[in-house]
């Protein structure tokens, strides 16, 4: 396994568009975070859950995410490595956990840098725009409970949709097939999800769409007002990534390759 | 002595390399590729399919309500106009019926803001005293029955002296306000079914502002004074979704003097009466965070409209309007919003149509079959733009006439929501737009994966500019909500809205409720041009860089 992970970690560290990727979450979740900390005002949003505007980029950044998570699986298909990844390594259900878990520790260790930065944009921006103490707003700190879970969550729920991403592309092999079928997932449901004339249907996009029901993770205020709970959203995030990564697996072990 | 060598010249006939041929080879590569076809025709399917779905899911409590003849949308009565469209017709009428021709004259010398002052949340911007569209004037009316036919001239609180009939048509007279200093003297003469206003500035020489056939007047018509002064209306959104909406009654006094008539008028005494439900009955309505509005009133009522006389000079209070309504909510265009999942596949077969060969090293052969790189660009895109405007044409135009059969079954009924058919204007521009909307976006995803060459990235980024801003336009409080749906690809979306609005009616109108702030072509020419600056910077990289 040991030799696994390094060959994996060799190959998304050599690989050319990786660094781009990385850089670009790390500039698009960051940047879209602080271009929406300076433009959400109070008033007119004073009832606005500063953490969650702080962490807006992350509806971004997770499309870049997404693709080197699906770059990972599909590229070796269209290069053809694929091929002599198994025969290097014939335990294809090893081979797929070691490129689950390089792309976690990668992309765990990049969303820190983002949210991070994001939080920190948040923080020094949010007060000038009159979230202060005298709108019952207090500036961004990881010693909040509630802001730490958010900003963990957002980390874990960047590695949570690459994994969803890894699984897709290993069902589908084709980069193209799967970045349109996970961007499809993601984006188009909170579009409808928000404007459906059906309170019922509102609700049941709030609590079953992967993207609404893991960005609950980022709630930090009136929590009991929400569709679904912050861990119970992740976990719903979860289930999808489940789903995504067994159906990916069982189809690499019984397909030629 | 040097022989002459005659260099080798093939027997082959030279080959074609026309523009033709170009796309012929591009529509051949197209053609020949299942998975491309296959992907194609689920695009079809699923841009008619889905709005179908969804207009399945449209159930509302009570889209419209009606008691006793009089109806009730989104908190507002609502009468039919002479057209069937929905209107608002309510309004304080001093009047008298006129037998026959003649007509009315009357000097303005004052109009503004009445009853109480309207104090909002600071979230929504400070209404002006006097309504923009707060009227006074001489109006001609079948009945006073709500939605009868009519004609009008009036001075307005900020738009100059108008002239309206049957409340879809407005015509621009002089600007200015109405003011002691400068009265606006106003004239509406009935001839038949032929009306005409005119207006001046001193009662001696007279301008016709317009001359308008208004049909269905009987012989007997009511004339008189009218005041009105619309709903202050308001809408916001605030950041993580949800809206806030403000309805407040407003009212206008306006002071008529110089009153005079010819024609074949009653001796009686002017009658003053409120037409239609009138400000003292409508609450100030704030709404918020719940999906659809009204929800939740707050009751703030405004003094009775009423009117006075002394000598030849009335002095008249009234609020309400004479004007089209325009509802907040849009069926239509939540259930073409369907047409999303149609968007995406085509996106990435734009993007997969070139990088395709570049993965597969194809683009080595067809740059050296057709040296010219432009003219690959210009095939392909001419391909893949019209093969998806077929397929999002026949999809589009099986989604609209289920669609608004479905909606209609789930109570989203005329006058306010039509039954659009296929062939009318509303019908031919959703359904085109449509079309046409998807063969631009596939045209973007082509540029991107020109621009990237590799597939996973081309398709992120086109999502990224079409579906994305989309998504945000729903979150982010209302400026850049506008914002994003003002200069991103995504305003082409605005093709899909099925209200009609009108320059005379002030409508809170935000990306919440699916209003978009362009005009549907204007929003479409947003998107056309994003499309054309990245084919430009497609070719012209596709020029410079190897293959």
């Amino acid at each position: 396994m040991r030799h696994a992970l390094h060959a994996e970690w060799t190959k998304l560290r050599t690989a050319p568009g990786t660094v781009w990727l990385l850089a670009a979450s790390i500039v698009l979740t960051a940047g879209a975070s602080a271009l929406a900390a300076a433009i959400v005002k109070c008033p007119g949003s004073c009832t606005a859950d500063t953490t969650k505007v702080s962490l807006t980029g992350i509806m971004l950044g997770q499309a870049t995410v997404a693709t080197l998570a699906v770059l990972v699986m599909s590229g070796e298909y269209s290069t053809g490595m694929i091929r002599v990844t198994l025969a290097a390594m014939p335990r294809r259900p090893a081979l797929l956990a070691a490129k689950a878990a390089v792309l976690s520790g990668v992309v765990l260790a990049v969303g820190a840098i983002a949210v991070g930065a994001s939080l920190l944009a948040g923080r020094l921006l949010e007060p000038g725009n009159g979230f202060t103490a005298r709108h019952g707003f207090a500036a961004l700190s990881l010693a909040h409970g509630p802001t730490l879970r958010a900003a963990a969550g957002s980390v874990l729920y960047l590695a949570l949709i690459a994994l969803l991403s890894l699984g897709a592309a290993t069902a589908l092999r084709d980069s193209a097939a799967a970045i349109t079928v996970v961007l499809g997932l993601l984006y188009i449901f909170p579009v409808l999800g928000d404007v459906v004339l059906n309170p019922a249907w509102q609700h049941r996009i709030a609590r079953w769409a992967p993207m609404n029901a893991g960005l609950a993770i980022q709630a930090t205020r009136n929590l009991g007002t929400l569709p679904i709970g912050p861990w119970a959203g992740l976990g719903v995030l979860a289930a999808w990534t489940a789903v995504a990564l067994l159906a990916g697996g069982l189809l690499l072990r019984l397909r030629d390759a | 002595m040097a022989a002459t060598i005659t260099p080798y010249r093939s027997g082959q006939q030279a080959g074609h390399d026309g523009f033709a041929q170009v796309l012929r080879a591009e529509w051949t590569k197209f053609r020949t590729m299942r998975g491309w076809v296959v992907t194609m025709l689920a695009a079809a399917v699923a841009t008619a399919l889905a709005p179908i779905a969804l207009a399945g899911t449209a159930k509302s409590n009570d889209p419209m309500t009606c008691v006793h003849g009089r109806c009730q949308v989104e908190g507002s009565y609502v009468a039919t106009g002479p057209d069937g469209e929905a209107v608002t017709d309510s309004f304080y009428f001093v009047h008298q019926p006129l037998a026959g021709n003649g007509s009315l004259t009357v000097a303005i010398s004052s109009l503004h803001g009445a009853g109480a002052a309207l104090h909002l949340p600071t979230k929504f911007p400070p209404p002006s005293r006097t309504q923009p569209w707060a009227k006074a004037g001489i109006l001609i009316k079948a009945s006073t029955r709500p939605g009868s036919p009519y004609a009008a001239i009036m001075a307005t609180g900020g738009h100059g002296v108008r002239m309206q009939y049957d409340f879809t048509h407005d015509i621009a007279g002089p600007a200015g306000p109405a003011s002691a200093a400068s009265a606006r003297w106003l004239r509406l003469t009935r001839s038949g079914s032929t009306l005409t206003g005119q207006e001046s500035a001193d009662g001696r020489h007279w301008a016709t502002v317009g001359t308008v056939q208004v049909a269905g007047l009987p012989a007997t018509v009511q004339a008189g004074l009218f005041v009105a002064s619309p709903d202050y209306d308001a809408d916001t959104q605030s950041f993580g979704g949800g809206d806030q909406g403000i309805t407040v009654p407003t009212q206008a006094m306006a002071v008529f003097d110089h009153v005079s008539r010819q024609g074949n008028w009653p001796a009686g005494i002017w009658t003053g009466a409120q037409v239609g439900a009138g400000g003292q009955f409508l609450a100030q309505k704030v709404s918020g965070h719940c999906g659809t509005p009204p929800c939740g009133a707050v009751k703030k009522t405004q003094p009775p409209d009423r009117f006075a006389r002394s000598g030849g000079t009335f002095t008249m209070a009234g609020s309400g309007d004479i004007a089209p309504f325009v509802p907040i909510v849009d069926p239509l265009q939540v259930t073409f919003l369907g047409t999303l999942f149609g968007a995406i596949a085509v996106i990435a077969l734009g993007a997969v149509f070139i990088t395709g060969e570049y993965r597969r090293g194809m683009i080595r052969t067809t740059l050296a079959a057709s040296p010219r790189r432009g003219r690959v660009l210009a095939a392909k895109a001419i391909v893949i733009g019209s093969v998806t405007f077929a397929a999002g044409l026949a999809g589009a135009a099986v989604a609209f006439p289920f669609s608004v059969r479905k909606l209609h079954a789930l109570g989203w009924t005329p006058p306010v929501w039509h039954a659009w058919s296929l062939t009318s204007q509303v019908g031919v521009r959703m359904v085109i737009g449509t079309a046409a909307l998807l063969a631009v976006t596939a045209l973007l995803a082509l540029a991107a994966g020109t621009i990237l060459r590799r597939s996973a990235g081309a398709i992120t980024a086109a999502v990224g500019v079409v579906v994305v801003p989309l998504v945000l336009s729903v979150i982010l409080p209302t400026a850049p909500a506008e914002w994003l749906l003002r200069y991103t690809p995504a305003a082409a979306f605005s093709l899909q809205t099925s209200t009609l609005r009108y320059s005379q009616v002030t409508t809170g109108c935000i990306p919440y409720h699916g209003c978009y702030p362009l005009a549907p072509w204007t929003g479409f020419a947003v998107m056309c041009a994003w499309a054309v600056l990245a084919l430009a910077v497609a070719a012209v990289l596709l020029r410079r860089r190897d293959a």
